[in-house]
């Protein structure tokens, strides 16, 4: 029994590590998982754009 | 002893692999401005002007994936629309490189530009929806 619990744990602790893929959907408050253990904050990502964006039009003025 | 060694063991992995992602997330930028990023955004720069009296002629719209589209109104816009996606997407993939997001990431790259963009067109300009629809803003 206690054998089956150490493996039920290292299994459970493996998946937890390796991570998971999930199917985007859009929300900004929500990180989305594309691959494992690489999240896009779409919230810090449309900071990032508008920023760019800001300079291109500052620049072309 | 052991077993509760063992067990503070797998708490602490699980709490390792579930904090991490989080403490990299929110941190995009262009790292470095290669000469072709540099190239891309002065191009940009350059023909701001231009691209936007277009759009508000109604001859380019921003479309739903980060790119600007020629409406046909204008013989002089399929150039630029040529010109300006080529630097945007030399922009995008930068972003999506130097922050590791992978293939899938440039499309979630494509969408929040395009969300920008939809945000800072001016009212006339042509938009295109997330579903596809083109309308002018309000």
């Amino acid at each position: 029994m206690t054998e089956i619990r150490k493996f039920s744990g290292v299994i459970l602790s493996l998946l937890l590590v390796a991570g998971c893929t999930v199917k985007a959907v859009g929300d900004p408050d929500r990180p989305i998982t594309i691959n494992a253990n690489v999240v896009v904050d779409i919230r810090g990502l449309k900071e990032t754009a508008t920023g760019i964006e800001d300079l291109v039009a500052q620049g072309g003025k | 002893m052991r077993r509760s060694l063992f067990m503070s063991a797998i708490i602490a992995l699980s709490v390792i692999a579930m904090v991490v992602p989080s403490v990299f997330a929110g941190s995009y930028d262009l790292k470095e401005i290669t000469p072709a990023v540099k190239q891309a955004l002065e191009n940009r720069q350059a023909r701001y002007s231009q691209l936007q009296s277009l759009k508000q002629k109604g001859a380019v719209g921003e479309d739903n994936k980060g790119f600007v589209a020629d409406l046909g109104r204008d013989p002089q816009a399929a150039a630029m629309v040529n010109s300006e996606n080529r630097d945007r997407r030399i922009i995008y993939q930068a972003l999506v490189d130097q922050n590791k997001l992978g293939s899938a990431g440039m499309t979630e790259v494509q969408k929040v530009f395009a969300e920008v963009q939809r945000d800072k067109a001016s009212s006339g300009e042509y938009i295109q929806t997330p579903a596809g629809e083109w309308s002018r803003k309000t």
